[in-house]
């Protein structure tokens, strides 16, 4: 559970550094992810990885992480001079350096003490010694500032506490380094502050952490240094101290980038989508959503903001006849009553839906092409026959629309980046001729680059005429695109803000309570 | 990403999937090749004549159609143990109409055809509306379809058929009617894709007409002029031509359709399928409808095949040998891939295996026992295949 003591002592001054990267060069079939990179990370520092989606963040990661075996890279990786040569993430978590993935994967059935100490479980006359696990795990995560009890399943606890459980575990095999995948992309703030304390109290007794992210608040917050990649090299390294958030997006994009903000003047049409008194169950019966009433008018975009729990995401699936509970209250479109009792009648009334986990809204082992035509089957085929040719002029006429990055429309889906991946969900809706969208968290695993151009795709769609439901766990994006935000908490309407009040303190506050 | 290759190579027809696919068919057109090499020396040239190409089609037929269907369903993740059992109740209906109630073939084939979709429909509405496991309930199925035929029957042989039905399974299609069929529909494959290429080359999406045409034209001409040398002879069975029309009717059903897409949508993610307004429900209950015509459609043939009805064994392991011939034809278990073509192969080279072993006066427990190390070398090859080129991220 704690960290090997000597790394709590300076080392000497002539030892060297704790992980040194030399020439490190990652080629997949067609691409070269990682070229030629060199990096060398100090005892006790927090250091930033940030890039655009493709710009070889991830492929780093990974082979430091061992989930590249040793030999299918040039280049060496040495951690405390001792070059590494491991051939399983398993070995690298022996070695001492721990990663954990971006998304999170737990199996739903084993108890908290069960996971954090999968695989390396105490034994007692080589029978698993379940108290003293109970125990350890109890002060695991006491020792990390994590309250749950060890005997809670992780199916039951929520995406964010599973993540706390998967970094408590990582750390709890004596790592020397700490690897982090966008670590607070399912977090709350409140959480995401819990997490920060204890990556400082880490970084204390001589951890080094490298995290991924894209919100450079939380960059800026907990980094000690940023390093900057672009198209598989290092592009630039910045003290976080003596550097600004614009010189980094500037070094992430290339060229100098005017604004953020796509905020634009929309005439208002007529309302599209309307949801009055509407009360969602969850799976389990228990009442998600409130009496919510919310009206989207073509043309706006507007927010749905709340914490994790407080049922923007049940309503948003309700809205979509995809809720697993039991829903009551009405819905209308274009002022007509309709009855939306499935995903099927959703999107034969036109609205179409962004998934909040884009496993859920692609299928990763089929190509662009087969996932964008799905919710247009009917407008592609003629007498029930799919007119290929038709159907494939029309992705590939998407596909160059919103620049999808990849070599055609016949690349599998799962080999794409998040931000890319992103882009098909939306094709898909496009390609539909979708007039009302509900987006799920869009641009979560995405990175800055990508963001404003999806964000500048949804913005040119509502000025085309859509109406936008954007639920999003992030207040500086709601701010930055929606026309007016409604706050849920606890499954209840907190509040609407627009106009003046429209700000990302007012947003967190209403959301929080306060 | 730093792209070696400029971004333009987004507009030529290079396509990474079709590629792996056409490897994988190719893998295993190769195996058989090889397989049929052996079994031409080992049976001093005995097992490549046309008489004996013949029989093996005709021994690789009820398989073949049965591993039609397994594809369908497997690519929804879903599975059909019931085949064998319902297979041989449709053999009960079709003799016990012909035989002891003396009902017009025709007509006892139209109810065959219609208990079978029945059968499917059953089936199909314990899969989607009680939303059991397809395992459980085809298991069920498999027991209680095998159960009927024996209530049926009493477990006795029903026999013999009028001739007019054992003429499915034993006639022939007369050499030069046998040779226009092969040449038009060669032909007729050639022509839709070079109208497809023509519409492609006017969209943009296809930009070289004449290699795209070779590729597809050139197999097909090999694969036409080994059936004209086939059926030179005696010329193709029925039995053979019924296998194809069933295949090709399923190939463009699965590869041409809006059904199709849906299957292979629900098979890749159903969750996602659901989220883009597929009807997931009523396309698996369509699935197993098509399962149960396929029974009739199996379970006729079979009969007329074997001239009668034979509760106890009739498609005894069937479901197995069907899936078997999926599975080594490239259709995936886990769901979202697979090809009626790959299937037809598998069954080929199972059937290959059986017929060259029995030429060969192979003992039948040795024969099964090589059969069983081929199903898993074949699905490992497939697997390994599969890992080298899922690497990319």
């Amino acid at each position: 559970m704690t960290a090997a003591p000597d790394q709590a002592d300076a080392p000497p001054a002539d030892s060297p550094p704790l992980l040194q990267v030399r020439g490190l060069t990652k080629v997949f079939p067609g691409v070269v992810a990682v070229d030629a990179v060199d990096l060398t990370i100090a005892r006790g520092e927090i250091v930033a990885l940030l890039g655009q989606n493709g710009a070889g963040k991830s492929t780093l990661i990974q082979v430091l992480s061992g989930l590249y075996p040793f030999g299918s890279y040039s280049g060496e990786v040495r951690l405390n001079g001792q070059l590494l040569r491991c051939h399983s993430v398993a070995e690298a978590a022996a070695a001492g350096v721990a990663f954990l993935a971006q998304e999170v994967n737990v199996a739903p059935d084993l108890t908290v003490a069960e996971g954090l100490f999968l695989n390396n479980e105490p034994t007692l006359f080589g029978l698993i010694d379940h108290p003293l696990r109970q125990s350890r795990a109890k002060a695991a995560l006491t020792s990390f500032g994590v309250e749950l009890d060890p005997s809670t399943h992780l199916g039951d606890l929520d995406l964010a506490s599973q993540q706390l459980v998967l970094i408590v575990r990582a750390l709890s095999r004596n790592a020397r380094i700490l690897i982090l995948d966008e670590p607070t992309a399912a977090l709350t703030e409140r959480e995401t502050a819990r997490l920060f304390g204890r990556m400082r109290a880490l970084r204390a007794r001589g951890i080094a952490i490298i995290f991924v992210s894209h919100r450079l608040a939380e960059v800026f917050d907990i980094s000690d240094r940023i390093v900057i990649m672009r198209d598989g090299r290092i592009s630039g390294t910045f003290r976080t101290a003596e550097t600004t958030r614009e010189a980094v997006v500037d070094q992430m994009i290339g060229q100098h980038m005017t604004s953020l903000s796509v905020r634009r003047e929309t005439a208002l049409g007529v309302q599209a989508l309307e949801a009055r008194g509407l009360s969602v169950a969850d799976a389990n019966g228990r009442e998600a959503v409130t009496q919510l009433d919310l009206t989207v008018r073509h043309g706006e975009v507007l927010g749905l903001f709340g914490l994790l729990g407080s049922g923007v995401i049940e309503a948003t699936m309700a809205l979509f006849g995809a809720s697993h509970g039991h829903v009551s209250g009405s819905i209308l479109i274009d002022g007509q009553p309709v009855v939306v009792g499935s995903p099927v009648e959703a999107v034969a009334h036109g609205i179409g839906l962004i998934a909040q986990d884009r496993r859920d809204g692609l299928s990763g082992e089929h190509s662009i092409y087969d996932n964008v035509i799905l919710a247009n089957l009917a407008g592609f085929s003629r007498g029930g026959f799919v007119d290929a040719v038709l159907a494939r002029r029309a992705v590939g006429e998407l596909f160059d629309r919103l620049q999808i990055k990849a070599p055609d429309v016949d690349t599998l889906v799962g080999t794409l980046s998040g931000g890319n991946q992103q882009k098909v969900q939306v094709a898909r809706w496009l390609a539909a001729g979708t007039r009302i969208m509900l987006l799920i968290d869009p641009t979560r695993g995405v990175d800055v680059g990508a963001r404003s151009e999806i964000k500048r795709i949804w913005t040119e769609l509502a000025e085309a005429g859509c109406a936008i439901l954007l639920v999003s766990s992030d207040a500086e994006e709601i701010v930055e695109v929606c026309d007016r935000v409604i706050v849920l908490r606890n499954g209840r309407i907190a509040g609407e803000i627009g106009g003046s009040e429209f700000s990302e303190a007012n947003i967190l506050k209403l959301a929080a309570g306060i | 990403m730093k792209q070696p290759n400029p971004p333009a190579d987004a507009a030529t027809p290079y396509s990474r999937l079709l590629k792996s696919r056409a490897l994988r068919e190719s893998t295993l057109l190769l195996v058989l090749l090889c397989i049929w090499i052996f079994f031409y020396f080992a049976t001093n040239g005995t097992f490549l004549t046309q008489r004996n190409l013949i029989l093996l089609a005709l021994q690789t037929s009820i398989v073949a159609l049965a591993a039609i269907s397994a594809v369908m369903l497997i690519v929804t993740r879903n599975f059909d143990l019931s085949v064998g059992s319902a297979v041989a109740l449709i053999g009960v209906v079709v003799a016990v109409l012909t035989v002891k109630l003396r009902v017009d073939p025709t007509l006892a084939v139209l109810v065959c055809l219609l208990v079978g979709l029945a059968m499917g429909a059953w089936q199909g509405w314990w899969v989607t509306k009680i939303r059991m496991s397809s395992f459980i309930v085809t298991l069920a199925g498999m027991l209680y379809f095998r159960g009927i035929s024996m209530i049926v029957t009493n477990g006795a042989t029903v026999a013999p058929l009028p001739p007019s039905l054992k003429q499915i399974a034993t006639g022939f299609l007369s050499p030069l009617a046998s040779i226009i069929l092969i040449v038009v529909t060669a032909a007729a494959f050639v022509a839709f894709s070079a109208y497809e290429l023509v519409r492609g080359m006017r969209f943009g999406t296809v930009t070289n007409f004449q290699s795209n045409l070779m590729k597809v034209a050139l197999p097909a001409a090999i694969a036409a002029a080994a059936a004209i040398w086939l059926a030179s002879s005696k010329g193709v069975p029925y039995l053979i031509v019924l296998v194809a029309v069933c295949a090709i009717a399923a190939d463009i059903l699965m590869r041409r359709t809006r059904f199709g897409v849906q299957l292979y949508a629900i098979g890749g993610n159903p969750e996602a399928a659901r989220l883009s307004g597929i009807n997931v429900e009523r396309v698996i209950f369509t699935n197993f409808v098509i399962a149960g015509l396929a029974y009739g459609i199996t379970g006729v043939a079979l009969t007329a095949r074997v001239s009668g009805a034979i509760a106890g064994s009739a498609g005894l392991f069937l479901e197995l040998d069907a899936i078997a011939a999926a599975i080594i034809g490239g259709t995936s278990l886990s769901g979202g891939r697979g090809r009626v073509f790959g299937a037809l192969l598998g069954a080929l080279l199972m059937g290959s295996l059986n017929n060259g072993m029995s030429l060969m006066n192979v003992p039948t427990f040795y024969q099964d026992t090589a059969r069983g190390v081929v199903l898993l070398l074949a699905v490992a090859i497939d697997q390994l295949s599969r890992r080298r080129s899922a690497t990319i991220r």
